[in-house]
């Protein structure tokens, strides 16, 4: 059964397409990620969603109800965390969670049962009366989380939750997401841009560049696409580089090979360890002096670079990201 | 009933909010105290002194203190609640309002909430301020309190919710200082705070009387020196009509936003 259900998305700022025509549907227990580089459309597909913003055209359903149409129907059953820490530093963990309870109509014994829950859940009942703004970064994202939760929405909606977080603190963060998902059987929707997060915690992924999805499936489909293991091969002369690549897509058992950057060769192949030997044959043949070469079992970042030629992490932490991380650091 | 008790209760738990931070927020405390004060010891005693020539008192033989101390209050309490509301183009970015939007509960009650909270606020900055007044010049009226309660809170409702009005509309950082500069220097220089509107050149006047601070500063000029001029019924009665207009509008807006 699918819980987000979405046809001909289209969004358009001025002139500018943020989504382009996108359809795809979510099911109902599932941690759905949005893996994509700054810009792709990931966080206003996500603003729409949590219908915060109005569509250009297409239709999008939530929890069974469209989201232009009814919005509060869509409002009561979806919890959502935003990208920016939203938390009110001068109150305490317990006030927050309270305030928001309040503003979702929660009766106060509830209220106050599922926030003594909750706080078990996230292990913040140590600090649970002290302000948040001497909370770390992971404990804030935590709590934010828990106060998403506290009116047990059918739905958690997720914008890049481990933004500007240490890498202890990101996993500690999936670690509460996946116990989400296994105890409470809530469907988690998150966007992100660390491909490790889609590929650590989703159960399938949507790969999003320029407003269109570029592919969709479960993380191990997407890689399968592209091959058994990725070869990279650094030449040291960038003139050579197109014979290599014309000798290279002669052996056969070699697919997919491209060059990126300058000296830089891509390439996938069954067996990794048995194809090296016979690249440095070639090379030797052709007298190219190999400078590198590294290979591993494709990951979603290889994905990306086989459908869009360039590299998540070119993207990775633009101007308005670090302003947001010293953002959410200061405060 | 159920409407009735929900609306209360998300009113409550927002002005619960704008007070709890602000009572908690020491130094914003210390900031919203200091500014005053620094105005009516420097400013006011320096032009108290220049104003008094061979104990030929201007402004109706009142004090130059005693006339600006309630200017001052006002002023405080108007700094406070504009920039209160102003200060939701903060969160649009980086906190609440995104919160809020995403709440199946009504936005007008909710900003209603919050400016009712930003207007207490601004109430107790005020009296704060007119307790270290009273310190400097003790023979202002201290019987009218409640009206002048009721001065300030109107007072700083309004501008409350002309700041979240103004904020809602407002789309960057720049806009944010237009407004300080376009809006606010304005609305202090020309509600009487500092000089009387008697005498201001006529053009100034109309501007003045176009100004709801005006009123606020004459009333509470009446209620804590005895010499106003407007009537205070009138000044109230302004004030009230101003709350209205700019509450409505405030929710209204507010009620429309969206993130774009």
């Amino acid at each position: 059964m699918s819980v987000i259900e979405i046809r001909n998305l289209t969004k358009k700022f001025g002139d500018v397409l943020a989504i382009d025509n996108v359809s795809f549907e979510v099911e109902k227990g599932e941690i759905f990620g949005f893996l994509g580089p700054n810009g792709a459309g990931k966080t206003t597909t996500l603003n729409i969603l949590v219908t915060v913003m109005k569509p250009t055209s297409g239709m999008a359903k939530v929890a069974g109800y469209d989201v232009v149409k009814y919005p509060l129907k869509v409002r009561e059953r979806i919890g959502v965390v935003f990208q920016d820490i939203t938390l009110d530093r001068e109150l305490t963990g317990r006030e927050n969670l309270w305030v928001h309870g309040k503003v979702y109509k929660m009766q106060t014994n509830e209220l106050k049962k599922r926030i003594d829950e909750l706080l078990k859940f996230i292990e913040l009942e140590k600090w649970v009366d002290i302000q948040v703004k001497r909370y770390s970064g992971g404990m804030m994202r935590r709590l934010e989380i828990a106060r998403a939760l506290i009116h047990n929405p059918e739905i958690l909606f997720l914008d890049e939750p481990t933004l500007g977080l240490d890498p202890q603190t990101r996993v500690h963060v999936w670690d509460y997401i996946k116990k989400l998902k296994e105890e409470h059987e809530i469907t988690v929707f998150l966007t992100t841009h660390y491909m490790d997060e889609a590929e650590k915690l989703c159960d399938r992924v949507a790969i999003i560049d320029h407003g269109k999805i570029i592919s969709i499936g479960k993380p191990e489909e997407l890689t399968r696409q592209i091959g058994k293991e990725v070869v990279y091969v650094k030449v040291e002369d960038s003139f050579r580089v197109k014979e290599m690549l014309k000798s290279l897509g002669e052996m056969g058992f070699v697919e997919d090979v491209h060059q990126i950057g300058g000296t830089t060769i891509r390439f996938s192949v069954e067996d990794a360890s048995k194809t090296i030997p016979k690249i440095f044959e070639v090379s030797q043949k052709l007298k190219v002096k190999i400078e590198e070469v590294r290979y591993h079992k494709p990951t979603l970042e290889d994905v990306f670079l086989h459908f869009t030629g360039r590299s998540l992490r070119e993207h990775e932490a633009g101007f308005m990201d670090h302003v947001r991380i010293y953002h959410m650091r200061r405060r | 009933m159920v409407k009735t008790k929900e609306i209360l209760v998300s009113t409550y738990v927002m002005w619960y909010r704008q007070v709890k931070r602000f009572i908690r927020a020491r130094s914003r405390l210390v900031g919203s105290i200091a500014q005053p004060l620094f105005w009516m010891l420097f400013f006011g005693l320096g032009f108290t002194s220049a104003l008094t020539f061979q104990g030929y008192r201007a402004f109706n033989s009142m004090n130059y203190m005693s006339f600006l101390i309630p200017g001052i209050i006002l002023m405080a309490v108007f700094f406070t609640s504009f920039m209160a509301g102003i200060s939701i183009i903060w969160d649009k970015e980086f906190g609440f309002l995104k919160e809020v939007l995403v709440a199946p509960t009504s936005r007008s009650i909710l900003i209603f909430g919050r400016a009712l909270g930003d207007s207490t606020v601004a109430v107790l900055q005020g009296f704060i301020v007119l307790a270290v007044a009273y310190l400097l010049t003790p023979n202002l009226l201290l019987k009218g309190v409640p009206i002048l309660v009721l001065t300030v809170f109107l007072t700083a409702l309004t501008f409350t919710c002309l700041g979240i009005t103004l904020a809602s509309k407002i789309k960057s950082m720049e806009g944010f200082q237009l407004l300080t500069t376009f809006i606010a220097m304005p609305t202090l220089f020309l509600s009487g705070a500092f000089f009387p509107v008697e005498t201001m050149p006529s053009w100034m006047k109309i501007m003045a009387f176009l100004n709801p601070l005006t009123y606020g500063v004459d009333a509470a000029r009446k209620v804590l020196t005895g010499v106003g001029f407007f009537p205070l019924a009138l000044s109230l009665t302004v004030l009230l009509g101003a709350t209205l207009v700019f509450t409505f509008l405030a929710a209204w807006v507010f009620e429309k936003t969206t993130i774009e």
